[in-house]
């Protein structure tokens, strides 16, 4: 096996220490950092979320790939840097104002970063404004909003309409997503997509980047 | 048989001639009177208010007393954030962040005086002596994975890859403040303890087999002890947990939308263990008609060959703004199955030619007062309303014209239909809406006729 496979099979498993040293061992051996992200780290956690997706894995199986992504990211990141390495897009994201619930949202934060993606974490309780003043801020493409309560489900809809005021609606994706949220209430509030699971969450995501 | 008696037998795994019915009205219960949602979850006087008026309008075999998941984590320090709309969320986990998972001293488990635990054993009192002879008494508790969650926050996750003992030890705690609130709410007059831990349906069968087995099958079983029944509540998609549930054994498991209720029963049923469901909470009962209502329980009912060990109810707790009529419309399709099943042929049927004349409301003589019903017979929230106007008949006497128009008579449908009236009971004065579901007070209403008089 490939030290990049051993990688992106050790990612799997959530074995962090195995991945942070590996990608150090590529690096010394003189592999092409993008190759260690994209074939290694990044393949690895796609197979996370494909298995998530399809309800082969769980939470806790997808939090400790995600950290073990990190771990290796985190040994990456500079070589990434002095090779130029380009995002995929930039995404905001974050749980809507008046809800604290952020199992989801940040299930979808570690699928965009396993899809390439830079990403902008705003937390829980966020209002509509926030939102757009920081994908304003960094040049996000997407923004991805999160609710678990049908009660905060509106506020995707005040930060669409935020938008709107401020004529930028054409310049960002919207994405939402959460328990009560469906298809048909993306469309309601004028959202670009609506995704039920963190994993379809990026695969839409790469897609719509690249068609923009 | 009394309500009760139908949840009972179901909860024996007996067969009945009704299902029972257990709306989850939580902070929905303080809608109904326009309490916020904290107002109801912390004032004692309005919770029981409210909980009086789901018990009047919505008929239930059993019903929750309070369903606020955060009572538990409260007491053991976590910050709450309230809504007017919603159960409070935890803001702050006290045991997030820390490198090791500490298990808390036992000597930190709830009293009966910590917290919001009296006032919930106050009101549980309360209902008992008031309607516990003919509705069975839910006490929810906090299950210990969702109590180890609101306490650890997203890490207790990952400690269940670092760090196994500890999170079996931590477990046993959550568990042990499980068992006393079982037993304070027990011993408050409690009919079924509801251990609800919606977090389940996030992890695989095989984590449930190594952590959650062992201190769920030794939660209901003392809750067996303590002569009760018990359900085990969970949130989500937890088809492949169904089995590993049911080995905990409890006397019945109550799933949401999530679920395949059907093909869920036929594992429950293996078991011997009563399911409940799953009436989707913001599709049908937050968004829907009332007609929407009423055709999703009657179709759920009719895929199920055996309707034994089932209750039915919605998939969780019940939205704030889930309209009343569309619960009424549930309660009268479970309590009035077949009559209901002949109201939704008839609207749904292809228009047939009945001719309506409405009356010519811009010169009727005096007030005309229109009560639109499923049936006053046999719907509480219409008896109600019906009883309000002919309360009003009483006082106004000849000065009115008072009608009842019964849903379950086809040229009333057509005339529903004609009047765009969509949510029953309701009533009409000089055929516009005054009142909907609620039933008017009778100022309310003496004042509404008088403004046309």
């Amino acid at each position: 096996m490939s030290i990049i496979q051993e990688i992106s099979e050790y990612l799997q498993k959530g074995r962090a220490k195995n991945v942070k040293q590996l990608v150090q061992q590529a690096l010394d051996e003189q592999l092409d950092p993008k190759e260690i992200l994209n074939d290694g780290l990044l393949q690895g956690m796609m197979i996370v979320g494909t298995k998530f997706k399809n309800n082969e894995v769980f939470v806790p199986e997808v939090l400790v790939a995600a950290r073990a992504m990190n771990a290796g990211l985190a040994v990456l990141e500079p070589k990434l840097v002095e090779v130029g390495n380009e995002p995929v897009g930039k995404a905001v994201i974050g749980t809507v104002q008046g809800d604290l619930h952020d199992i989801g949202k940040n299930l979808v934060v570690m699928m965009l970063k396993g899809a390439g993606f830079e990403i902008y974490d705003l937390g829980v309780d966020v209002a509509p404004s926030a939102f757009v003043d920081k994908a304003e801020e960094v040049g996000a493409d997407i923004i991805c909003m999160s609710a678990l309560l049908t009660t905060t489900m509106p506020k995707m809809q005040d930060c669409v309409e935020t938008l709107k005021e401020r004529n930028l609606r054409d310049k960002y994706i919207v994405m939402v997503g959460g328990a009560p949220v469906n298809d048909s209430f993306a469309k309601q509030i004028g959202a670009d997509y609506y995704t039920p699971d963190a994993a379809t969450a990026a695969e839409v995501a790469k897609k719509a980047v690249t068609e923009k | 048989m009394t309500p009760k008696e139908i949840l009972a037998a179901t909860l024996r795994h007996e067969r009945t001639e009704q299902v029972a019915w257990v709306p989850f009205a939580g902070v929905h219960a303080g809608s109904i009177l326009g309490y916020t949602a904290e107002e109801v979850l912390k004032d004692g006087d309005k919770l029981f208010q409210s909980l009086m008026e789901v018990n009047k309008l919505y008929k239930p075999s059993g019903q929750p007393v309070i369903f606020d998941l955060q009572v538990e984590a409260e007491c053991l320090g976590c910050e709450l954030a309230w809504s007017e709309e919603a159960p409070p969320s935890v803001a702050k986990h006290p045991l997030e962040g820390e490198e090791e998972l500490v298990t808390p001293c036992y000597c930190t488990i709830p009293t009966k005086d910590s917290g919001r635990i009296p006032m919930i054993l106050d009101v549980m009192k309360r209902m008992k002596e008031t309607v516990g002879d003919t509705t069975a008494l839910y006490g929810l508790i906090c299950g210990p994975f969702t109590l180890a969650a609101h306490l650890r926050g997203n890490d207790i996750f990952m400690d269940m890859y670092d760090d196994e003992e500890a999170v079996e030890e931590f477990l046993q705690y959550c568990t042990a403040v499980a068992k006393k609130m079982a037993e304070y709410y027990a011993e408050a007059g409690m009919d079924v303890i509801a251990v609800v831990d919606p977090l389940i349906s996030q992890i695989s069968s095989d984590h449930f087999e190594q952590f959650m087995s062992k201190p769920f099958s030794e939660l209901f079983s003392h809750i067996r002890q303590l002569g009760v029944f018990s359900s085990f509540f969970v949130c989500g998609d937890a088809t492949r947990n169904i089995e590993v549930m049911c080995q905990t054994n409890p006397d019945s498991i109550s799933v949401d939308e999530n679920v395949d209720l059907v093909a869920a029963k036929k594992i429950t049923d293996q078991y011997n263990v009563a399911i409940g469901g799953n009436i989707p909470l913001t599709t049908v009962m937050l968004h829907g008609s009332q007609q929407d209502n009423m055709k999703f329980t009657l179709d759920l009912l009719d895929q199920l060959e055996d309707k034994r060990n089932f209750i039915l109810a919605p998939g969780c707790d019940m939205p704030y703004r889930v309209p009343v009529e569309n619960v009424i419309g549930i309660t009268q399709a479970i309590l009035e199955t077949e009559s209901v099943r002949k109201m939704l042929e008839n609207y749904t049927a292809q228009e047939e030619e009945i001719e309506i004349t409405l009356p010519d409301y811009n010169n009727l003589k005096k007030p005309l007062v229109e009560v639109f019903t499923l049936d006053s017979a046999t719907c509480a929230a219409c008896t109600y309303m019906m009883g309000a106007a002919k309360e009003a008949k009483k006082t106004f006497g000849d000065a009115i014209d008072m009608v009842e128009y019964k849903f379950t008579i086809k040229e009333n449908i057509a005339r529903c239909k004609k009047m765009g009236v969509t949510n029953l009971p309701s009533m009409y004065i000089n055929g516009k809406l005054v009142f909907s579901s609620l039933v008017p007070d009778k100022e309310a209403l003496e004042e509404a006729i008088r403004k046309v008089m």
